[in-house]
């Protein structure tokens, strides 16, 4: 069924009309992408162009990111050495200023199209705003709604795909501007941000704007977690749902939480063989029960569906409760032997797979937020910063409104709630038409919100377990992925006076990579804020700086191609 | 209460090199720091000598006096090779010549006045034209018309530097109070009382007192009722992702404010003057987008390879402006408390500034002629 050819090192792949490369290159069992500074292989790790581990050269344009780039037929996609050579042969373009960029206008911009996004664009359109949505992946939909490629066209795989297709083209017919495509590159001011699309920068202006950028998967070092086949659990998610492509068939999957259950079962239809599913929390102990029962009352239909997983995995997996993925290395025979057992040690069993999947939880991708001056709070249980809100999502400066997992973690149907009382609440703002019956959609909003709060706390009660920072890693394990930092060195620069953690940045390099310190700098922060006494506010973390993401230079004054 | 011989205010690269010379001196010595607008943990590292345009351009008024520093720039650079080598540090100090260049004749005639210059006081200066250009700098875009070399210029990575000091401060035993303001300085009787406030909150008793604040100095010197008219000057920087060796000087414009160059880890680090701005209630150093894209337009303009990087990190640093030359002295009125601050690329001056500032507080020749330098200059302004 392939439709597009295209080769790697010099070899056709097959791929299907609307996959990525890195979807492509997976399904076809090349897991080895880019060269680490320090030598040996990365390959897919977040699947969701964040962590930058998946970095190919694709005809001579070095740095470009195998799990978005789309594959197209005839491209010659090669493994990258460190560390990337530009083309030999370029132009420049004449110098441009900030005043010289194209600006969208809208009442409000939206930056993030997934559940909170697409909801709070929907409401604002609803109350007669010009809405502007900017969503960075080439099909909107988010992590939770994780839409199909529409090049694949494929149908919804269930219900949460169907849910969500139907939010936007809810969106689009009831006339909401969205940019699939558009990266915001970094926050300007209250009302606009710089973003690019197809090789320009843009500046997207309102008159408010909500950020809804969602989240991505916590790093959790541990010995081999770097290893090509090691990857979150969001990724091999995502390496289905959108593009249908398995990257092994013998797979493991370790982490804390729901997440990992049901891409557990998701891959167990898709046809791979689940080896083992190693939750850190114990889950089934007595004093959890209470929390169960609440989990049950807030939500019958999503405690079910928790139920019927872990009833599942019993049958067709091997299910362990309160056990941890200790260390991970490649295997005699090819693959990876990944050891699981109690985090405090004691006797693990090791199983032989082709992919691991690590879900250890969630980081708020709150960049944006943070840039912004919107002031942040610590939530010790979480392990997280949460972004200051009132009940209508407006954060702590005016006109940026926040919903989703961006301001913490608090599932799809929060986000969902939240979208549309940001959408409701902004329109009252700026002078919208607010109608009879969308107050009373935001008011059931506001009661669903209340609802599945309730149900995320006594969720995350009976899923608790201790929040493992460095605690797997050995003195080898590289912390921080993009300068090959090793937890030993880390320490030692933690250790040494009293540094704040832009000294230990500066000492070690750790954080100063391409992917802006996202999986190591939570870990940093934590350690030194317990080594030094010190609290765990804002500055606490690497300082939020732009842009967002790496950006080329080409794209961002105009003369990038595409 | 701590006790030392001289308080050093500011932990930048200046009170520094200042507080490795005392404390080889066998003084007691601490240096405090609020960690806040350090010019020093966010600067380029480049090793400036020629006269660079940006501060002709914005403060046409005071570039005589920088004219008369330069040679100060080229002592300057050779106290950092000479600092490294005795700290038998890796610096990564590359004096492999810096680049001004020229998109047309006019500019071109501009360096090559300004070039003239610079030679008779004794710097090692060379027009090149688009030919020699493309030979040693093949790089350089068409849009690139001559250049002016100055050999002596180059960079080093102020990562690795600051933190060869640091180590060398802490082995001889100097307290390093970080995260913490030094709120007053007050005669007690006995010497000097300092209130620190931050992280290490309290008192300390000192003999003397070295401003080496930046643009904290005259704050602290109007305090004592002397002025020093030190300027928070936020600057914008860009960092691309590493790649291959492309780009071997330190290349500056002759009209527009850009400087670039190529880390010895691969990053090519992007700045020269582009302003950053102050948010918030506590005065954070915030990047500006304007910047960042008016910036790079120009680095890809002059090295068109550079379009195909990424650019993945922006920061804001607070460089210290004053009138372009050297702070160096007693305070009038106050023999006890000296000022420590450098001229236009101070970063360059630092070890050296350190060093001449170490010397006048004990009573020492400083080995340049700092005649001009003295905090007396700002009272008769
Ligand atoms: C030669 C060189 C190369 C560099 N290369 C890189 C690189 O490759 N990648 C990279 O990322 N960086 C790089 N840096 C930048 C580096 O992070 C710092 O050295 C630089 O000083 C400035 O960084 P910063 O202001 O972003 O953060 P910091 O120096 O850490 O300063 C920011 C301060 O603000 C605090 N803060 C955090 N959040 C907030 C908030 N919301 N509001 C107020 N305060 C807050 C922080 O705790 C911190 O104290 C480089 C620097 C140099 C000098
Ligand atoms: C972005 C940027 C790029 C630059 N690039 C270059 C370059 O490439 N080459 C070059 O030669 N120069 C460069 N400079 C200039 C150079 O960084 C500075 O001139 C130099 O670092 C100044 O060193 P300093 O020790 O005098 O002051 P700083 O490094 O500014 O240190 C002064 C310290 O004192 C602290 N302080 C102030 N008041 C108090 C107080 N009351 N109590 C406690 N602490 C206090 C400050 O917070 C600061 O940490 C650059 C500057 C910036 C901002
Ligand atoms: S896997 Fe592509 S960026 Fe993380």
């Amino acid at each position: 069924m392939s439709d597009v050819t295209f080769t790697f090192e010099g070899h056709p792949v097959a791929a299907r009309k609307g996959q990525t490369v890195g979807a492509a290159l997976a399904a076809a069992g090349q897991l080895a992408l880019r060269e680490a500074r320090t030598g040996g292989a990365r390959g897919i790790f977040c699947g969701m162009g964040v962590c930058q581990e998946c970095l190919v050269t694709v005809d001579g344009m070095p740095n470009r990111r195998a799990c978005l780039e789309p594959a197209r037929d005839g491209i010659h996609v090669r493994r990258q050495a460190f560390p990337g050579e530009p083309p030999g042969a370029s132009r420049g373009t004449p110098p441009i200023g900030f005043a010289d960029l194209a600006v969208e206008r809208a009442d409000v911009v939206v930056i993030g199209g997934g559940a909170g996004g697409l909801a709070a664009a929907v409401a604002a359109r609803g109350c007669g705003l010009d809405v502007l949505l900017l969503d960075e992946r080439s099909t909107a939909g988010g992590q939770y709604f994780k839409q199909p490629a529409a090049a694949l066209r494929e149908p919804a795989l269930d219900r949460q795909q169907a849910d969500g297709a139907a939010l936007r083209t809810r969106a689009d017919s009831a006339g909401v501007r969205v940019l699939d495509g558009a990266e915001v590159v970094t926050a300007i001011d209250a009302g606009s941000v710089l973003a690019t699309r197809a090789g320009r920068a843009f500046i997207a202006r309102g008159r408010a704007l909500v950020v809804a950028t969602g989240a991505y998967e916590r790093g959790v070092p541990l010995p081999g977690w770097t290893l090509p086949g090691v990857m979150t659990t969001g990724a091999l998610q995502t390496l289905w749902r959108s593009y249908r492509a398995l990257p092994g068939r013998r797979i493991l999957i370790a982490g804390n939480g729901p997440l990992n259950l049901q891409v557990a079962c998701e891959s167990i239809d898709a046809g791979a063989s689940v080896v083992a599913v190693a939750e850190a929390a114990p889950l089934a102990s007595g004093e959890r029960l209470g929390a169960l029962t609440r989990m049950a009352l807030a939500d019958p239909a999503l405690a079910a569906k928790g139920g019927g997983y872990l009833a599942r995995l019993r049958r067709q997996s091997r299910l362990r409760l309160g056990v941890v993925c200790r260390r991970i290395e490649p295997a005699p025979a090819g693959g990876l032997r990944v050891e699981i057992g109690p985090a405090a040690g004691g006797p693990g069993e090791s199983h032989d797979v082709d992919i691991v999947a690590l879900g250890y939880g969630f980081q708020p991708s709150n960049e944006l937020l943070r840039a912004l001056g919107c002031a942040h709070d610590w939530d010790e249980r979480a392990g997280l910063l949460r972004t200051r809100r009132d009940a209508s999502c407006e954060t702590t400066v005016a006109g940026v409104f926040a919903v989703g997992d961006c301001c913490g973690l608090g599932g799809a149907p929060a986000a969902l709630a939240e979208g549309t009382i940001a959408g409701v609440a902004l329109a009252r703002a700026l002078g919208g038409a607010v109608t009879a019956a969308l107050a009373q959609e935001a008011d059931r909003a506001a009661r669903e919100l209340a609802r599945h709060r309730r149900f995320q706390a006594a969720l995350w009660e009976a899923f608790a377990a201790p929040r493992l920072g460095l605690s797997l890693a050995a003195a080898d394990t590289v912390v921080c992925r993009c300068e090959d930092v090793g937890k030993a060195e880390l320490l030692a620069a933690a250790a040494d006076g009293d540094p704040a953690i832009g000294d230990v940045k500066r000492r070690t390099r750790c954080g100063m990579g391409r992917c802006q310190g996202r999986y190591c700098g939570p870990a940093l922060a934590e350690h030194l804020a317990a080594q030094g006494d010190r609290p765990l506010d804002e500055r606490a973390f690497f300082a939020p700086r732009g842009p967002v993401k790496p950006v080329t230079i080409a794209d961002l004054v105009g003369g990038g191609e595409r | 209460m701590r006790e030392v011989d001289v308080l050093v205010v500011g932990g930048g690269i200046v009170g520094m090199a200042a507080a490795l010379d005392l404390a080889r001196d066998g003084r007691a010595v601490a240096i405090v720091d609020d960690g806040r607008h350090s010019g020093t943990t966010a600067n380029a590292g480049s090793l400036h000598v020629q006269m660079q345009s940006r501060f002709i351009r914005l403060y046409p008024d005071l570039a005589p006096n920088v004219e008369r520093s330069l040679p100060l720039y080229v002592a300057g650079a050779a106290r950092w090779r000479e600092l490294a080598a005795e700290l038998g540090a890796d610096m990564e100090i590359k004096q492999s010549g810096g680049l001004m260049v020229a998109e047309d004749e006019a500019q071109f005639s501009f360096l090559a006045a300004k070039c003239a210059r610079e030679r008779a006081l004794g710097l090692d200066v060379h027009m090149l034209d688009r030919a020699e250009l493309s030979r040693i700098a093949p790089y350089l875009g068409e849009a690139v018309f001559g250049a002016e070399l100055c050999r002596e210029e180059g960079k080093l990575s102020p990562l690795k530097a600051n933190e060869a000091v640091r180590r060398a401060l802490d082995a001889l035993g100097v307290l390093r109070l970080g995260e913490t303001r030094v709120g007053t300085v007050a005669r007690d009787g006995v010497g000097i009382l300092a209130t620190l406030e931050g992280r290490s909150a309290g008192t300390l008793r000192t003999g003397k007192v070295m401003l080496a604040a930046g643009s904290g100095t005259g704050a602290l010197a109007a305090a004592l009722g002397v002025r020093i008219p030190t300027e928070a000057e936020p600057l914008h920087m860009n960092i691309t992702e590493a790649t291959t060796p492309l780009i071997g000087h330190l290349v500056q414009h002759a009209e527009r404010m850009i400087t670039l160059k190529q880390l010895g880890a691969g990053q090519v680090v992007i700045g020269g003057g582009w302003p950053a701005r102050f948010t918030g209630a506590d005065a954070f150093p915030t990047v500006d987008p304007a910047s960042m894209i008016g910036n790079l337009s120009l680095a890809q303009h002059i090295v068109p390879r550079l379009g195909a990087l990424r650019v993945i990190r922006t920061w804001a640093g607070v460089n210290t402006t004053a009138d372009g030359q050297c702070i160096l002295g007693p305070l009038p009125g106050w023999p006890e408390v000296f000022a420590a601050v450098p001229g236009d690329a101070g970063y360059t001056l630092g070890p050296l500034v350190g060093r001449m500032a170490a010397a006048i507080l004990s009573g020492r020749e400083p080995g340049h002629d700092v005649s001009r330098f003295g905090v007396e200059r700002f009272a008769a302004a």
